[in-house]
């Protein structure tokens, strides 16, 4: 079982404004607060299913073919950290903003910590297999409309109650679809560099030089 | 046989599973069930008839994802499915089982979790009960979502005669997913009228089995129970609990009593289903004792009226200068900062009154409730005269509500009453009637024993009924205290009601006012008072029941009364205020000192001076430091909400002056159609109306024609829109191309009249210029630039 004890935070610090400044008193004892309410909020959920790749409808567009090019399957996987986050956070933006920016942050960072915890998970199932990274719908040119797939494919919706909306965005909003390779040869285990990323052309950490630990 | 008959029985033996044997037999990774109804209706056909073989006395059709949002690819139609389905059903259960339409959750979270609104859940299900007309009972299973439920079993029981039978899915923590507890399902589902309701899936049946017996203790109606064989392994999906341990612990389930509808969930087979039947044969069927006493509940939290319980009234316009400027002005959180204040003060439930002649009250309650149900957890008490208000409200209510009022006059007893009736709801009496308040006690216990009886013909129960004596001004009329809590006194004991009063209006016209209130409300409990509607952040009210609790042995060992009182006062900022300048408070985020240093410098410098000199340089200190990453996105917040208490002390100045605040501007803010992650537009909208800029926020998952409509009501010239995700850019451009050809917003030489600024994550200076937009903003800061710009301020 996953659970989460610990957000990182220099990485919601980053969300927040920027990796290299440090938190003064005030913002670290607000930090603290609002990781106490997202700890004792969330509800870790996950399910992770491996599956054939070959007619599985899920290699849509370049990036992910190239990404899964020696693999004949793949585990798919989604987490979420359930819809009280949503509701809390929610709550936050009526009464105090600037709280709410801070638990939003920390509940990106924490259903990424998950996802990195499942990662090792699958790696530990599948030790006789060479694992690519993690890669989700909506980077490069991989469909974000494939999540509603992926859901159906795990029954997400009624094991963990992650669904998307019409527009194939994830709720509770604060969850993650993926799929990650399994290969027999050797894969180049590279970071998730920022050339699939869509958002290279807009992102703040890359023009101060900064990169974002995903 | 129907299915009204079939439950005289002492029990009524289900089917099993039917997704997992569908996998058993061979189903491939991404074929979808449903369709198998029509490509190979033997396989469908051989499984239902192996548990007619087995004994299932009902069998449920192969339908639990056919509606049309999840059938939407698979090239046929809802109505094609679930008839083939229920004609493949009818085949195999021929005279010996009835068929029940099997319906699941659409599969798509609504409002506010995730965008699918209440009325297009009820289009959904409404087309899958239709589809499924040949079937004898509706079952529907595997709800997680309260308000999914009801959408779906209105739909059924307003669109054909069909008993329904309704189940949801727990957690181990006896919670659904969406937080739904034991009582707030049973509360709810037994109050609209469904022929049974249970809990099925998850779990085991020795997991489900302590919260199938919470709902033994709170409902009458015959429960479903169908488990899981087990936990599933994850690597080879079998189950862990045999068919004989299934059989040997629903023998134990169905000991609790009024467990009646048995049957299994994933896993199960016809072996579970054969060895199930032996254990009933031989049993006979009992009630449990219901423990529940009468309660209310929103979807997470049920309140049992079994002891004094605070009801807010602060949500309601009337005497209230800033609340009426919100109904107007459209602030939704005004309202719901009021709420959340209450609930924090000790409001066990919310009074919800909106009703206001210059607008629309029926679509403002809905809206009110909506956005209410989406941050508080109390359940909330309509209070509306009008009975179309009332409806609405009551439709889209999520668990079930108090609804305030009904009285004496015909009129408002044939048309309030069936209302509560129907949707299951409690309702506040008022002993009036059309020769108006009696005098005495008497008369109007003669009225709540009307009341009452008139409930009663209709089937509510006289337990959901709390009848409000009335308060009436002790300073007009002395005696007539007294008459109130003899009428209260009497309602109490020899109804049997529960009694209900609003208690500020007796001070009405005295110097004093809070020590008349807090002595009367004393009274009144004494005499029997179980739900007082007062104002709960006045800590003597609120501290006056939480002290009758102690003094009447009801808050067992002042439990409640030393948790509401040793919480210790968090510390404010240690600074002393005279060694802070406003411009300091601001730009170090110090909400504590900002309301009395503004109150100062009104003393010696004019309103406009402070706002130019110190609040606007201030907020630009930090809106530069922010740009330079100097601070965090938090502080810069903190700021503008520091900044905010100042505006609000210089704007009451000016009205008393009868100075009328200048805003510098309107502007709309919306998140587009289809995204609901709206906290970016949240923060803009924070730094805008700290600037001076007047914002009509509409919401998040905005429809293109309500922006622009909106612009066209109020003459707005300025549009920000929000969106974050790639998917809903497209959203963005439709609103855009759509302003663009509306006549309204253009002017007479073909320009347009409004102007357009856009921001979101992946969003560019490139595409926003594509997608017709006149200014891209990077950020919240940006976006203050923008307005700027266009109003020239």
């Amino acid at each position: 079982m996953i659970k989460l004890s610990e957000i990182n935070r220099k990485e919601a610090l980053r969300y927040m404004g920027s990796g290299n400044l440090k938190a003064n008193e005030a913002m670290n004892s607000l930090m603290d607060k609002c990781e106490e309410k997202i700890l004792s909020v969330a509800e870790v959920k996950y399910l992770y299913k491996k599956i054939p790749l070959k007619e599985s409808g899920l290699l849509l567009g370049n990036d992910i073919k190239n990404h899964l090019k020696s693999c004949e399957n793949a585990v798919i996987l989604c987490a979420t950290t359930g819809a009280g986050i949503d509701r809390l956070i929610r709550t936050a933006q009526v009464t105090d903003m600037a709280e709410a920016v801070v638990l939003d942050a920390l509940a990106s960072c924490a259903v990424e910590q998950i996802c990195n915890k499942l990662d090792k998970l699958i790696a530990n199932e599948y030790s006789d297999k060479y694992l690519t990274y993690r890669f989700s719908p909506g980077y490069g040119d991989y469909p974000l409309e494939l999540q509603g797939e992926f859901l159906r494919l795990l029954d997400a919706p009624r094991k963990i109650g992650l669904c998307t909306n019409e527009n194939s965005l994830l709720t509770p909003t604060k969850s993650v679809t993926a799929i990650i390779g399994l290969s027999d040869k050797p894969v180049e285990r590279k970071r998730r560099g920022c050339a699939c990323c869509n958002l290279k052309e807009t992102c703040k950490y890359r023009k101060t030089g900064e990169h974002c630990e995903l | 046989m129907n299915f009204n008959e079939l439950i005289k029985k002492d029990f009524v033996l289900l089917d099993g599973a039917m997704g997992t044997m569908l996998q058993k037999s061979g189903l491939k990774l991404g074929e979808i069930p449903e369709t198998l109804n029509i490509t190979n209706p033997e396989a469908i056909i051989s499984i239902h008839k192996a548990y007619v073989e087995a004994g299932s006395e009902i069998i449920s059709t192969n339908t639990f994802g056919a509606n049309s949002y999840k059938m939407k690819n698979c090239g046929y139609s809802v109505t094609e499915l679930i008839g083939a389905a229920v004609k493949n059903a009818r085949s195999a259960a021929r005279d010996k089982a009835l068929v029940a339409l099997d319906i699941g959750p659409i599969g798509q979270l609504l409002e506010p979790a995730g965008s699918l609104s209440f009325e297009r859940a009820y289009e959904y299900f409404k087309e899958e009960v239709l589809a499924g007309k040949d079937a004898d009972v509706i079952f529907f299973e595997t709800f997680t979502d309260l308000l999914e439920l009801k959408a779906g079993v209105l739909a059924a029981l307003e669109n054909c005669e069909k008993p329904v039978v309704a189940s949801m899915t727990f957690e181990e923590n006896a919670r659904t997913f969406a937080g739904v507890s034991v009582a707030c399902a049973a509360l709810t589902l037994e109050g609209l009228g469904v022929s049974a309701l249970g809990v099925n899936c998850s779990l085991g049946p020795d997991e489900l089995s302590p919260i199938v017996k919470e709902f033994t203790s709170i409902t009458s109606l015959p429960i479903f129970v169908k488990p899981n064989a087990g936990l599933p392994d994850p690597n080879s999906n079998s189950y862990n609990v045999s068919a004989e341990d299934f059989a040997e612990s629903m023998d134990k389930i169905t000991d609790f009593g009024t467990v009646k509808l048995v049957g299994g969930c994933c896993g199960t087979t016809p072996d579970y289903i054969r060895a199930l039947k032996d254990v009933i044969s031989n049993k006979s069927y009992k009630k449990a004792k219901i423990k529940t006493d009468t309660a209310v509940c929103s979807a997470t939290t049920a309140v049992e009226i079994n002891q004094p319980r605070i009801i807010g009234e602060r949500i309601n316009p009337t005497g209230k200068k800033l609340f009426k400027q919100a109904l107007i002005n459209n602030d939704i959180d005004y309202i719901l900062s009021q709420a959340i204040s209450q609930v924090k003060a000790g409001a066990d439930i919310l009074d919800v009154n909106v009703g206001l002649p210059e607008i629309d009250e029926k679509e403002m309650m809905v809206r009110v409730i909506k956005a209410l149900q989406a941050v508080v957890d109390v359940p909330l008490q309509i209070d509306s005269t009008k009975p179309e208000v009332l409806e609405a409200a009551l439709r889209i209510y999520n668990g079930k509500p108090i609804i305030n009022s009904v009285n004496g006059e015909e009129k408002s007893l044939s048309t309030v009453l069936p209302l509560v009736k129907k949707y299951g709801a409690s309702v506040v009496g008022l002993t009036l009637d059309e020769n108006g308040i009696p005098k005495t006690a008497e008369g109007r216990f003669e009225i709540a024993k009307r009341i009452v009886e008139r409930a009663k013909a209709l089937g509510i129960p006289s337990k959901d009924v709390y009848i409000d004596c009335l308060t009436l001004t002790v300073s007009a009329e002395q005696s007539a205290c007294k008459q109130t809590l003899k009428a209260l006194n009497r309602v109490k004991n020899e109804l049997g009601c529960k009694t209900c009063l609003g208690v500020s209006n007796i001070s009405f016209g005295l110097p004093n006012r809070p020590l008349i209130n807090h002595i009367f409300l004393t009274m009144a409990l004494e005499e029997g008072l179980d739900l007082p509607i007062i104002n709960p952040n006045d800590e003597l009210m609120t501290g006056s029941v939480r002290a009758y609790k102690v003094l009447s042995d009801i808050d067992k060992n002042s439990r409640d009364f030393i948790e509401a009182y040793n919480e210790v006062k968090t510390q404010a900022p240690k600074i002393a205020s005279s060694h802070v300048s406003l411009f300091d408070a601001i730009v170090n985020g110090l909400k504590g000192e900002a309301g009395a240093l503004t109150e100062k410098a009104l003393e010696s410098k004019d309103a406009m001076e402070i706002v130019n000199g110190d609040l606007i340089p201030a907020l630009d200190k930090v809106g530069a430091d922010f740009e330079s990453n100097k601070i965090f996105l938090p502080q810069l917040i903190q700021s503008a909400n520091v900044a905010q208490v100042c505006f609000e002390v210089i704007k009451k100045y000016l009205q008393k002056n009868n100075n009328a605040p200048v805003s510098k501007g309107k502007i709309i803010l919306a998140t587009v159609k289809g995204d609901i992650h709206d906290i970016g537009k949240n923060i803009v909208k924070v730094l805008l109306d700290n600037y001076g800029y007047t914002v009509v926020d509409l919401g998040r998952d905005v429809a293109p024609e309500l922006i622009v409509e909106t612009a066209i009501k109020q003459d707005i010239k300025l549009i920000g829109l929000s969106a974050l995700m790639t998917t809903t850019l497209k959203s963005m451009e439709d609103t855009i191309a759509l302003a663009r050809k509306t006549p309204e917003l253009q002017n007479e030489d073909g320009s347009s009249k409004v102007i357009f600024f856009v921001g979101g994550a992946v969003l560019t200076a490139d595409y926003a210029e594509k997608i017709g937009a006149d200014y891209y903003c990077k950020d919240a800061k940006e976006s203050v630039d923008t307005a700027k710009k266009v109003f020239g301020n």
